[in-house]
């Protein structure tokens, strides 16, 4: 190592402190503390102060973490533990002398809010524990002793007995599960996955009636999203090209929708399902339009083109030149649901069922797309152009074809969304959809359909879920772009490939060995 | 002349003003293996990228089968039945090594995206064909029990062969071999001859190869020219290359003729 040892120390202590003052200013521990105290069910008024011991268990907490990472991987047992007690005693100063700063302001009573609004002054209370000046002490106390802590455990987790025991115990339970799995009956075996397809489908029918409205609201959302990120990820993570302006795609079926089925602007009253199918015309025909000039494009060249196109078309829809034909800023109201065997769609789980079936059809299309020959002349052309060229690809063909299935994912969704909604504005076509909808797929895995599904729940369903910490929502954004670069660079559930010369073919039903290509 | 697969006439390529291939002639039979030589630099690469079409050479001809092929797109050269493989390995990299030979396959096959989403008969039939054909051609280029790992986790060598099989995969009349032993140690470079000799004997493809070591170039070649400053300066078989005292001096520079004679007589005397 070339970095001494006590001066790790410090730099990780400083990091921790630094982490646990930003986040004091924020004002987000006590956001934090609302929250788990109504995740485990002690409700806390709306502006009263959170059971203090939260504030305590986070400083543990942030105590153990900055011992445990200074503890390091290699050198002698005492000075390791040494290390770990001189981090938190570190961060543990850090913020003392933030504290000071703390103490000085509530005594001198200085309204700090006027520039930092999380800094009330019973937020910097509950920061101290309640102890005002003795709160000193108290951290310094806690970050020692939490550092102390955390670098012994961390030496003892990481020592060779206990790393020996930890690979036992995970091979036994692999072979536990195989033998599991072996002794299943064959046709168990064989259909098991239809088998929890089945009890999926099950769940997806029973749960939305009982999870109530608002819930049905969020899932349905998640659910328009997943959409959206399978058409975006056909475009982005199969043909490799980065299309920024999603949303006017969505703007071309929501419109399409609102004009063939609302009483305003034009009376055209056709019903949801002709207008849907408009809806998903529309955006192929917008696709078509905006991709055959532009597919000799490439990158950021792509990228500023088809950003620009989105803004053209929302501003379009927002200028006095189209008012009359799409209602302008205002947008347009009252477009009507759709009915299904005579009953109108009115409620959210309505809407749920039919975005389940939209997202049901759209994995369908993705699969057999990305397993065929059109995916893999798709996936070639994002590895290498050139390459993929010289193997027979034509490009631009390829390239428009992405785009246009892609844009008619788009399409359905802001069909769907529209009839939903029962109103489409321009506002809800803007720039921060289409990056909402290309986070998503990056954050969950491109061409990873669990990875999209898990991108659209993260960052569309939890800041529904969790409403407190919307304002929190850019600064968490951020972050967790910031962590998942770091930590999971493919995505929070990478994509992986087909196993096509040994594993069986779900097409061909049959296992081709090696000697049966030969016979073939 | 029907034995003639592909020829060159007068073709020139220029960039600004440097000349990078300069009114060359090659006339290439089927069913050989015709080498092209030179130094860094000598335009090699550049006549096998107007060939396959990247470029668009200024000046001449390049015949495939008779039928001009010049100033068409690389998809619709790689259709007529050229293939190629490059001088820094473009394997698609993400893709497993057998997906990579159903690239390769891809002017062969024929049913599009909607065969895709309705699995048409179309379709299952021609996945299972193009499966079982890849798993034949992996056996071929000798990766057999490698066709699910992703092309660059393989190693070296293997990529190599593995882009060849790329190649293979449309079932090409001609071959381009760009430098196919670059970076190899000398096993491996013996098993890529043989599999260089397979693809003529065994399949009957003619191949132009651009190649460095010249061991493997004076073993498998039936034809070399030889590329200087973009000009050929010699053709023949590989006794007659050996013996141009042109070809040395491209080598060794000027007078570099008269050193090579007088080492051969040494090693002679000394033998």
């Amino acid at each position: 190592m070339n970095n001494h040892p006590i001066r790790e120390s410090f730099q990780k202590g400083m990091v921790f402190a630094i982490i646990v003052i930003f986040m004091m200013m924020t004002g987000f521990h006590m956001i934090a503390a609302t929250l788990v105290s109504k995740i485990f069910g002690v409700y806390v008024l709306r502006g009263s102060i959170p059971d203090v011991r939260f504030m305590g268990y986070v400083h543990i907490l942030f105590g153990f973490w900055s011992g445990w990472s200074a503890s390091g991987k290699t050198g002698k047992t005492p000075a390791r533990i040494f290390q770990g007690f001189a981090a938190g005693l570190i961060t543990g100063g850090f913020i003392a002398l933030f504290d000071l700063l703390l103490n000085f302001l509530i005594l001198s009573g200085t309204d700090i809010r006027e520039y930092l609004s999380a800094l009330s002054i019973e937020s910097m209370d509950y920061f101290l524990l309640n102890l005002r000046q003795t709160g000193i002490l108290a951290h310094l106390g806690i970050y020692a002793t939490a550092g102390l802590v955390g670098s012994t455990i961390a030496i003892f987790l990481r020592s060779e007995s206990v790393q020996h025991m930890w690979q036992n115990l995970k091979s036994s339970i692999s072979n536990f599960t195989t033998q599991i799995n072996e002794a299943l009956p064959m046709f168990v075996r064989k259909y098991g996955k239809y088998l929890i397809y089945l009890v999926l489908l099950a769940a997806l029918v029973i749960l939305p009636t009982k999870w109530g409205s608002y819930m049905n609201f969020v899932i349905g959302l998640v659910g328009l999203y997943v959409i959206a990120g399978i058409g975006l990820n056909i475009i982005v993570g199969l043909s490799g090209q980065l299309a920024l302006g999603y949303a006017a795609f969505f703007a071309m079926g929501a419109y399409s929708v609102g004009i063939f089925n609302a009483p305003e602007p034009h009376h055209l009253m056709w019903g949801f399902w002709p207008a849907i199918v408009i809806a998903v015309l529309m955006a192929i025909v917008a696709a078509f339009v905006l991709g055959v000039p532009i597919m000799r494009l490439r990158g950021d060249y792509l990228a500023i083109v088809t950003l620009g196109f989105g803004e053209i078309i929302r501003i379009l829809l927002k200028s006095d030149l189209l008012t009359n034909f799409t209602g302008g800023p205002r947008g347009i109201h009252a477009i009507q649901g759709p009915t299904l065997f005579g009953k109108p769609f009115t409620s959210d789980i309505d809407y749920v069922y039919l975005i389940f079936a939209g997202v049901a059809l759209s994995i369908f299309i993705y699969n057999r797309l990305q397993d065929s020959r059109t995916g893999r002349a798709w996936l070639a052309i994002k590895e290498d152009p050139i390459a993929a060229q010289a193997t027979g690809i034509n490009l631009q063909k390829y390239k428009l074809l992405a785009l246009v299935i892609g844009a008619a994912f788009a399409g359905l969704v802001g069909g769907i969304s529209a009839a939903r909604n029962q109103f489409t504005g321009p506002n809800d076509h803007s720039l921060m959809v289409s990056i909402n909808v290309l986070s998503l797929v990056i954050v969950g895995g491109v061409n990873s359909i669990p990875g999209i599904i898990l991108g659209a729940f993260t960052l569309k369903g939890l800041p529904e879920i969790l409403r407190e910490v919307e304002n929190y929502r850019q600064l968490a954004f951020g972050a967790l772009l910031i962590v998942m670069m770091l930590m999971r660079p493919d995505g929070l559930w990478p994509s992986s490939r087909p196993q096509m010369e040994k594993g069986d073919c779900s097409q061909n039903g049959e296992n081709i060995t090696n000697d049966g290509g030969k016979n073939a | 002349m029907p034995d003639i697969i592909i020829e060159t006439k007068e073709v020139s390529k220029i960039f600004g003003g440097l000349t990078a291939v300069n009114k060359v002639n090659l006339e290439i039979h089927k069913h050989s293996i015709y080498s092209i030589i030179g130094p860094n630099g000598a335009g090699k690469t550049t006549l096998f990228n107007c060939i396959s079409g990247f470029y668009k050479p200024e000046l001449g001809e390049i015949l495939f089968q008779g039928e001009c092929i010049q100033g068409n797109s690389t998809d619709f050269i790689a259709t007529l039945g050229i293939s190629r493989t490059y001088q820094n390995i473009r394997l698609f990299s993400k893709l497993t090594a057998i997906e990579n030979i159903m690239v390769g396959q891809h002017t062969k096959l024929e049913s599009n995206w909607l065969d895709a989403i309705l699995h048409t008969p179309r379709f299952s039939q021609e996945n299972k064909k193009s499966r079982s054909e890849a798993i034949q051609l992996l056996k071929f280029v000798g990766l057999t029990g490698f066709g699910d790992f992703l092309a660059c986790n393989l190693p070296y060598g293997m990529q190599r062969r593995l882009e060849i099989g790329r190649a293979l995969a449309n079932e090409p009349l001609l071959l381009l071999l760009d430098e196919p032993t670059a970076g190899m140690n000398p096993q491996e470079t013996v098993e890529m001859k043989k599999l260089i000799r397979q693809l003529r004997d065994e399949l009957g493809i003619s191949i132009i190869l651009i190649e460095h070591d010249m061991r493997v170039v004076m073993d498998i070649s039936d034809q070399i020219s030889v590329l200087d400053y973009g000009k050929k300066i010699a053709e023949g078989p590989p006794k007659e290359i050996q013996a141009n005292s042109r070809v040395i001096e491209a080598y060794l520079g000027p007078g570099g003729a008269a050193l090579a004679k007088k080492y051969q007589n040494r090693r002679r005397k000394n033998a």
